[in-house]
Formats: C-alpha cells, structure tokens, sequence
C-alpha cells in the first residue's frame, strides 16, 4: 500500500535474473477503481478523504449529540419539568456525554490529524493508508452501533462514567450498558489503531530535513495527543472489557457481594479518562497554534516553549486522574498528592495562553472567522482552565464535584476550547480540503452566536453550581434559587444551535457560490506559513510533486519571506514560484480497497452476537476474519492501476503509462525508502 | 472595534457576575453554617478571587493585543510586523511566576486536606446508609453494635457537637452532602468512610445525593435536622420507644391490620410483631417508620410531611401522603419490578384512610406542630 516511485522502465530485476510479473488481485471483489461517486469514498484509502469523512461523520454526530443537549435543556427550562421522565433523561445525558467526547471531538480532532499531519510533514500519506480507512470505518460502525441501542431496548443510562456497580445488571437491566462496553470498545480499536498509524507517520515519514523541532506546532500537538491514545485506550479497553464480562458472562470483576472493590472502575476510568481529557483538547491547541501565527503576521512566539509544554501537559496529563475521585475516599494522602499535582497541570497550559497571547503581541491582526474563533479559545479556555483550578484544591471541590459547576468547567474547556478551535479549523482550511472558502459574514455570524450562546449555556452553570444544583439530575425543586439561570441557559443552547444552523448553512450557499461564479480560492489565501499550503488547493491526491527539502520551521513562509536588517519580513519570492504545480506524474499511490470496511463490519456483529444471539458474533468474526485475510492477501497497490497524471478532480485517472509494481514486503520501510530516495 | 470591546466586557463580566450572584439559595456553598463548612468556604474564596483576578488580567492582556494588533492592520498597512521568534526570560517568567502562585494555593489546600480528614476524637457516631433512593440513618448509641434508633430522610444531631457520620451504601455509590455544614462524601458499598459535620446552630439544612446512583438519584435528598441539646436529648428518649398500639376497634387498629398485611414485608416499625419472609428487596428494606409523625419529609425528604398552613400553623400534609399511597411510582420513578422503590399497592379508599390513621399515631409530633384532627 505504500507509495512507490514507478519504475522508469523494465519490470523490476530479481537477483535470479527473473522479473515480477503483474499479479492479479487476490479475494472475492475485483479491485475498485471508482474515483468519483460513494464507491470511491466507502475504498478509498486516501488520508485526505478519510479526514474528511471522519469530519463528516463527527458533524452528523453532532447533530445528534446536540440534539440531546437541547432536549436535556427543554426538560430543565422549569422546575419539574416534564419533557422527560427520569429513564429517559438519564439515557439522554448518558448518551450526550458519550456522543460529544467519543463519537465528536475524538473524530473531530482525527479529521484535522489525518488530513495534516502528513501534509505537514510532507509526506504523501499515512504510513498505512489502508489501516486508516480500516480505522474510520471502525469508528463509524462503533459509533452507530452505540446509537442503535436507542432502538434495540434502550441507550446507555449508567453515565459516560459508568460507575460501577450502578452498570451491573440488577441495577441497569437494560441492554444500554452492554451497548456502552462493546460500542466503546469498537471505537477504542479505531482509535488505537489510528493513532500507531499517526505515530508511525510521524516518526518515519517526515520530510528530507524536518527534524522534530521543524515540525509545526499542530503536527507536534497531534503527535502528542496519538501517544496519548496508544496509552490510554489500553486502559480503557480493559475496564470496558472487565464490565462486558460482568454484564454478559457473569464474572464478579465489580461484583461487591463477591469481594470486588468499585473503586476499581474508577480508578481505570479516570487513568484513561484524565488523559482522555487532552486528547480532546491539544489537536484545538495545535490547530490555533497554526491560525494565530499566520493570521498575526508572526511567527508563533517561543515555539520550543509551545512545544515542551505541550509534551508536560502530555506527561503530567498521567499523573492527576484522582482528582475525579477527592470525595470517593482514596486516602488524605492521595487527595493531597493528586490535587498538587493537578495544580501544576496549569503551568504549561498557562505558558502556552501566554505564548498565544505574545505570538498576537504586535503583530497586524487579520480578524477572519478563524482567527476570531482561535481568539475566543483563548479566552474561554482562559475561563476553563481558572475554574479548573479552584476545584484542584481539593477540600472545595468536596463542595463544588458533582454540581452544575462542573458542568460549567468542562464545557469551557471542550466546547469553548476542542470545539472553537475545531470551528476555527474548519474556517481555516476549508479552502485548502474543497478548494472553496466558506463565507466570512455567516462565519461572523456563526461566531458571534456560539460565542455568546456558550457564554449563555455555560456560564450560569458557574452560578447554578455554586447554588447546589447537582449535575444528571433530571429534575429540580423551586425554591432552591435554580429557575432563572436554568431558564437562561434553555436559551443559550438554542442559541448555539442556531449558529451551528448558519455554520451548514455557510457550507452549502458558499459551495453553491463558488460554483455558479466559478470562483477560484487559488493559491495560499491566507499567505500561510506551512508545507501543506505549498500544495493546490484542493489538496491533489498524491499530495507533493515532490518531497519538498525543509530547512526551517515554516518552511512555506520562510520560501516566500526574508527578514529586513529591522527584523521585518520582506517579500523574496511570488507565491507561484514556490508553489508546486499539483502535477502527479510518476507518483503512484496506494489502490483502493474492499477490506477495510469489510473488517470494520465484522466488528458491530460481533458486538450484537455477544448481546443478542451468539449465533451473530460467530458471522462477524467470520466476516472479520475474511476482512483482514483479504486485506492481508491483497496487493497494497493494484497491479492494473495506470498512473495519473492530473488528478486534482479524483485519483487514478487513466494513463497510458502502465508500469509494473513493486511488491511493498514492509510498508513502511518501502515508505521511508521513497522518501530517501528523493532527497 | 465593535468586537473587540464587546470582548473585554465580556471577559471581566463573567467572572464578576457568577461570584457576587451565587450566594443566595439553600443549597449553595458559601454559606458555611458549621465548623468543618467553614474551614472549606476560608481556603476556596480566595482561590475563587485570585483564580478572578488572573482570568481579569489575561482578558485585559488579549483584548489589549486584539484591539491593537487589529488597528495596527487598518492604519500602517505597509508595515510589516517585527519577526519576534520567543523570549526566553518572558517565558521562564511565565513558567515561574504561576508556579510560585501554585504554591501559594497548594500550602493551605494540604494543610485543610490533613484538617479536615482528622477522625475527631468526642465526636458523636452516626452510621448513614445510602441506597436507591433514600438515607437511612442509624445510632448505635451504647456502642454493642446494634443501632437502638433507625430512622430516614433526616439526620437528626445535637447542634454545637462534632459528629462522625460513618457513610455506608447498601447498593451502587452514592454521595452524602448537606453543603452547609461539610463538604460531600460517597458512600461506596463495601466500604466505611468517615465524614465529620457539625452544626453551629439549631436548624434545617438541605443537601441531597450528589452521585448519579440510577433512575431517581435526582430525587434521593438528604436533610439534617440540628437540635438544641435538650431537644435532642428528648429525641433520643422519643426514638428508644416502640409504636404505640391502637385501640381495639378504631380505624387505626384497622389501618395496623392492612400495614400487616400490605407494607411490613419491605416496612419495619418496632412494637409491630416482624413479618415472615420479608420482601426481596435489593437494598434490604425500606424506611423505618416507627416515628414517621416526627419527621417533617417523607419519601426521600421529596415530599413534606408537615406544612405551614395558611394561619401559619405547621400542619400534617395529608392529601401529600394520601396521593404518595395511591400510587407512589406515578409520585417518583422507582423500579419496584426490579425489587428497587415502593410499588402500587392498589390501596382503596377506606384502606388508605385507615393506614393515614394509624400511621398518624405514629408520633411524637414535631415541636410546635398542630395535632391532626384538633
């Protein structure tokens, strides 16, 4: 599957003095070569298209996942309210928290690494690109799997948080939970697997002369946050793992009448779950780290510092979990520890506030919907990451755990922190995926409005917390000071839903702008800094011409940009010539592929067997065995493909130029050998 | 530059407004009305004010570089931005100085974590149980390990004593707080964990279950009830007695026969003979309602058992307890098919007229209440 530099000539030379002869295509289907339409999508193997649909799938998530929030927030417009009953409720909150942090921003953030990381690299793909589609389909099947509870008996209702033994079956009869344990897991497997992926990516396929410390900041903090899912989503499964047996086989992992400690749960959740927390959040950092440079006509301010405290927060990220658990009694020992520790997580987060802020400092802000929405990170974060703090010490959060103003915290830190940079993403590199640019009066709006809708959701939470008012409740009583704030926080949520209304609104009157004008978003529209702008936009498939050589941080900018005696940047190049053209000639790329999807499908069988019918788990493991036989016997690169020349309207288009193939034994090295070989 | 302004309004608004408006309602953290409260509410307001002040101070420094990065654009347009790559000062200044800020905070915060988790030494013991969906509460006042008072909804304590709640869960984790006078603890099923309250003054304070324990966790409230020495000490003698019996003939005595009958399988009251083959209930049993009439709550502390009528006078709230009995799942969601909350007992109306008047023998009333019927 690996990208191969064509042969000029002869069929490949064996030491026998034999050649390799094309090879048919192992397996029941004959090789897709679609490259427009959905069976190009469902096969393709392409870093770019697997982040778009992974930002695809996650929006329509979202959708769901908002959809739930505001119906938490219609039952809590008024004291007792009624637009839910309790049953519901608590699988409507459940399934919000589950949807929002594993099926929204978990993709949301692979979408950006996906589709950057290797641009920003300068490679022409992922190490394994078939693995990545195998990892997207992974999640999409998890992800409907878990929202098919609500059809087959009922969702999850023990919280995102499962805390045991309120998961075991005397206590949560229905089948939601087991939904929990094997929908998390499917998605756990996605996760893990695309981020060795990344890793490895990053690791060997960096461009001739990006060593690490060239690599951008969002790559860097990408990086990371792929560690950080290698480590955690171990944890994860094994607790998901322990609960799925205690719920279907009856093992007594949880089981306190057999001697089992709940605390166990906890302490497995949190392990993975505090990390989980930057994996969520450092793809947004990495992502305004990117916006705010170009955008401030600067570069970004003590990167090394940018860096290293990203790779603190990354360790220290490891050492705070108990911090979910001052009231559950691990000890005044532990408390202590866990809350300093937790107060020191807030350095490097503040260094890198501060290192926005300066990278801003005297720069000639250009104020576009990105930037605005890399601003308002910085700011709701800022607000995020203060409370934070006054629940790190400990003996007020006795107080403060489990009310409102928790709820209050980590919205500030997910919606106004993952989201807002997620949001200013898009805006940012709309151009750069669908070579059009998304309007900047709706994207003002669109801002504006979940600015001050979050500000209207989230910020009396602050107030109704303080009050008393405990979170997963479905109900509350007057007279406990709840009713205006709540009532204020109803509209605030209907106020952010509107501005997502005009965010997919933007998308499509913008598409249908620039197509009825035919207006062309050309080359770098925003004079940005790094490689992945060094390409058309639309991104080609193949990526790069060639490799580009790196010799600096910003390598694009540093093409285009001298620096005066004053320091003062000084235009040294025209943006064309330092663009590549886009042409593909000689660059073959991975062929499409069945497999993947076919592999991710056994998986949700597999799921529905171990909860319904053995008799289906037996099906899915028969089609995943069948998938990852016929991923494994398939060539990586179809030997009938031709080679492209221009693709910048799909892959493959045909060519006259047919060459024989080399068999990519090891993938990545056949990867890192192109790679040397260009430089 | 409307934005911007709009920005730095914002940003010193927030924090300034949750802080001056959440120090009104009954649950609400600020308002320490014992000992261990107290020492909780001294070490979170000036974190809560120096957390205040830096949010102010790096709003101010964003808005100040947004607004006049922003300008810099419109007026010198050919002016290119000094390429400033890092300060390594700055940052060891920004590095340190939040660190040295930390410290500051995490001194007091160990020294209260050590504080408040000392097991006091005279303190009066009290075993609370949490289960789906209400607290029990047990004193065991000679210490043979056998409680001699059972009771549910309210902890009744002696204001001006040091209590050691001693937390318990009968079922999933639950949580126990009344945030006026202790910050919260969970009751973890398996374990015993120790939360010390008390109260400075006589009074009622509100708190409820704080961790999600399943279907009703929003309506699983808890309530302590402080009373002056004397009054407890009178309490305590009250609690030691069995129910009364009615007389032989009166709808109460009737209403006794049908509490036989329908409610002593998950319901115990001391003095009534117990029951064979008690009902499989997960957590147990139900409240024990030997002295219902004392208690102002009922069903969770959801409902009051006791009102303020409109001539000010506190009276028995019995068309409450009337619909509780009709139908007590249409009152609060419970799972009484899966052995967890009270079921429909299809009462009719002359057995629930007979059960109010039995259970309305079951005093004594609290103080100052008006008796039923007079």
């Amino acid at each position: 599957m690996a990208i191969i530099e064509a042969p000029d000539s002869e069929p490949l030379a064996l030491p026998s003095g034999g050649t390799v002869a094309p090879r048919q295509a192992l397996g029941v289907f004959s090789r897709p070569g679609q490259s427009k339409g959905w069976r190009s999508w469902i096969t393709s193997v392409d870093h770019k298209r697997v982040g778009v649909l992974y930002g695809a799938s996650a929006l329509m998530f979202f959708v769901i996942g908002g959809v739930e929030a505001l119906l938490i927030r219609l039952q809590l417009v008024h004291a007792n309210g009624t637009v839910l009953n309790a049953a519901q409720y608590n699988q409507v909150f459940t399934m919000h928290g589950i949807t929002m942090i594993f099926l929204v921003v978990m993709p949301l953030g692979a979408a950006f690494m996906n589709y950057l990381m290797p641009l920003q690299v300068g490679a022409r793909d992922v190490a394994f690109p078939r693995l990545n589609a195998f990892s997207f389909w992974c999640f999409l099947f998890g992800g409907l799997f878990l929202n098919s509870s609500w059809f087959l008996g009922g969702a999850p209702d023990g919280g995102w948080f499962a805390y045991a033994p309120n998961t075991n079956p005397i206590f949560s009869p229905s089948h939601g939970m087991d939904f929990y344990a094997l929908g998390l897991l499917i998605t756990g497997i996605a996760s893990t697997v695309g981020a060795i992926n990344l890793v490895v990516t990053v690791i060997n396929l960096r461009a001739p002369g990006m060593t690490l410390f060239k690599m951008p900041v969002f790559t860097w903090m990408g990086f990371v946050t792929q560690l950080l899912i290698v480590f955690a989503m171990p944890v994860i499964t094994v607790a998901l793992f322990l609960l799925m047996f205690d719920r279907n086989f009856g093992a007594n992992f949880f089981n306190v009448n057999a001697g089992a400690d709940p605390l166990l749960w906890q302490h497995l959740f949190w392990i993975f779950g505090h990390p989980e927390v930057y994996i969520l959040i450092l793809p947004a950092f990495g992502i305004i780290s990117e916006i705010i440079p170009v955008f401030s006509r600067k570069p970004i301010f003590g990167y090394p510092f940018m860096v290293v405290s990203g790779i603190a927060i990354g360790f220290m990220g490891w050492g705070v979990w108990a911090h979910h658990m001052f009231a559950s009694g691990v000890g005044p020992l532990s408390v202590a520890a866990f809350s300093v520790s937790t107060m020191f997580i807030a350095v490097p987060t503040g260094v890198k506030i501060l290192n926005w802020v300066a990278t801003m400092y005297g720069g000639r802000l250009t104020f576009t919907t990105a930037m605005k929405f890399a601003v308002g990170l910085v700011a709701m974060f800022t607000i995020g990451g203060l409370s934070g703090v006054t629940h790190a010490v400990s003996p007020s959060d006795l107080q403060q755990t489990d009310t409102y103003y928790i709820v209050a915290h980590f919205h500030y830190v997910i919606f106004g922190g993952a989201l807002l940079g997620f949001f200013g993403g898009l805006y940012f590199w709309w151009p750069k995926a669908f070579g059009y640019r998304l309007s900047e009066k709706l994207g003002s709006w669109h801002f504006w409005l979940v600015l001050i809708g979050m500000n209207l959701t989230f910020g009396p939470m602050h107030i109704v917390g303080l009050q008393g008012q405990p979170r997963r409740t479905y109900t509350y009583a007057k007279g406990y000071g709840f009713e205006f704030w709540n009532m204020v926080e109803t509209i605030g949520a209907f106020v952010i839903a509107l501005s997502v209304l005009i965010f997919f609104i933007n998308i499509v009157s913008s598409r249908r702008n620039a197509k009825s004008e035919h207006l062309v978003v050309g080359d770098d529209p925003w004079d940005a800094r790094s490689l992945e702008w060094m390409v058309p936009n639309p991104t080609p498939a193949h990526n790069f011409d060639e490799v580009p050589i790196v010799a600096h941080l910003d390598e694009f900018w540093h093409r285009k940009y001298g620096e005066d005696d004053k320091g003062r940047p000084v235009r040294i190049a025209a943006t064309t010539e330092v663009m590549q053209k886009g042409d593909p000639t000689g660059v073959h790329l991975p062929s499409p592929s069945y497999w993947p999807i076919v592999m991710a499908a056994g998986l949700p069988l597999i799921g529905y067997g171990i909860i319904f019918n053995l008799g289906f788990a037996a099906l899915g493991g028969f089609v995943l065995f069948l998938g990852i036989y016929g991923l494994g016997l398939e060539p990586s690169t179809d030997p009938d493909a031709a080679h492209p020349h221009d693709d910048r309207d799909g892959h493959d288009a045909p060519d006259d130029h047919a060459a024989p193939e080399l068999e990519a034994a090891d993938e990545p090295e056949a990867l890192t050998e192109e790679v040397t070989a260009d430089e | 530059m409307r934005g911007p302004q709009r920005w730095v309004r914002r940003l010193v608004l927030i924090p300034a407004l949750f802080l001056l408006s959440s120090c009104s309602g009954k649950q609400n953290i600020f308002s320490p009305k014992g000992p261990v409260a107290d020492k909780i509410n001294k070490l979170q307001v000036p974190v809560f004010v120096a957390a205040g002040v830096v949010g102010v101070i790096v709003a101010v420094m964003l808005a100040y570089v947004v607004v006049t990065g922003i300008r810099r654009a419109k007026h010198d347009d050919d002016e290119e931005p000094e390429q400033i790559h890092g300060n390594t000062k700055l940052e060891l200044t920004w590095t340190i100085v939040p660190f040295l800020i930390l410290v500051a905070v995490a001194f007091p915060t160990v020294t209260t974590i050590l504080n408040i988790s000392h097991r006091p030494a005279n303190a009066m013991k009290i075993d609370v149980y949490g289960q789906q969906w209400w607290w029990s509460y047990e004193y065991d006042l000679n210490g043979d390990g056998t409680p001699e008072i059972v009771t549910a909804n309210e902890l009744v304590i002696p204001a001006g004593r040091q209590i050691e709640l001693q937390v318990h869960s009968r079922d999933v984790i639950h949580s126990f707080w009344i945030p006026a006078l202790a910050g919260t603890r969970d009751a973890v099923p398996g374990r015993t964990q120790i939360l010390e309250l008390e109260a400075d003054q006589p009074g009622e304070y509100d708190g409820q279950c704080k961790e999600y324990c399943g279907l009703s966790h929003a309506n699983m409230r808890a309530r302590a009830v402080a009373l002056s020495q004397a009054d407890f000490d009178r309490w305590l003698q009250d609690q030691q007695q069995d129910a009364a019996t009615p007389a032989a003939g009166s709808e109460a005595a009737a209403g006794l026969e049908s509490f036989k009958a329908k409610c002593a399988s998950c319901h115990q009251i001391n003095g009534v003979n117990e029951i064979e083959g008690k009902a499989a209930l997960i957590s147990g049993h139900a409240p024990n309602l030997t002295h219902l009439m004392s208690r102002k709550v009922f069903a969770s502390a959801t409902f009051p058992l006791w009102v303020i009528d409109t001539q000010g006078r506190l009276v028995f709230n019995r068309n409450q307890l009337e619909t509780w009995l009709r139908d007590p799942p249409a009152q609060l969601p419970m799972a009484p098919t899966e052995a967890r909350g009270m079921p429909n007992l299809k009462l009719g109306d002359a057995e629930i007229d007979q059960l109010i008047a039995y259970l309305q023998t079951l005093g004594p009333y609290p103080a100052g209440a008006t008796a039923p019927g007079s």
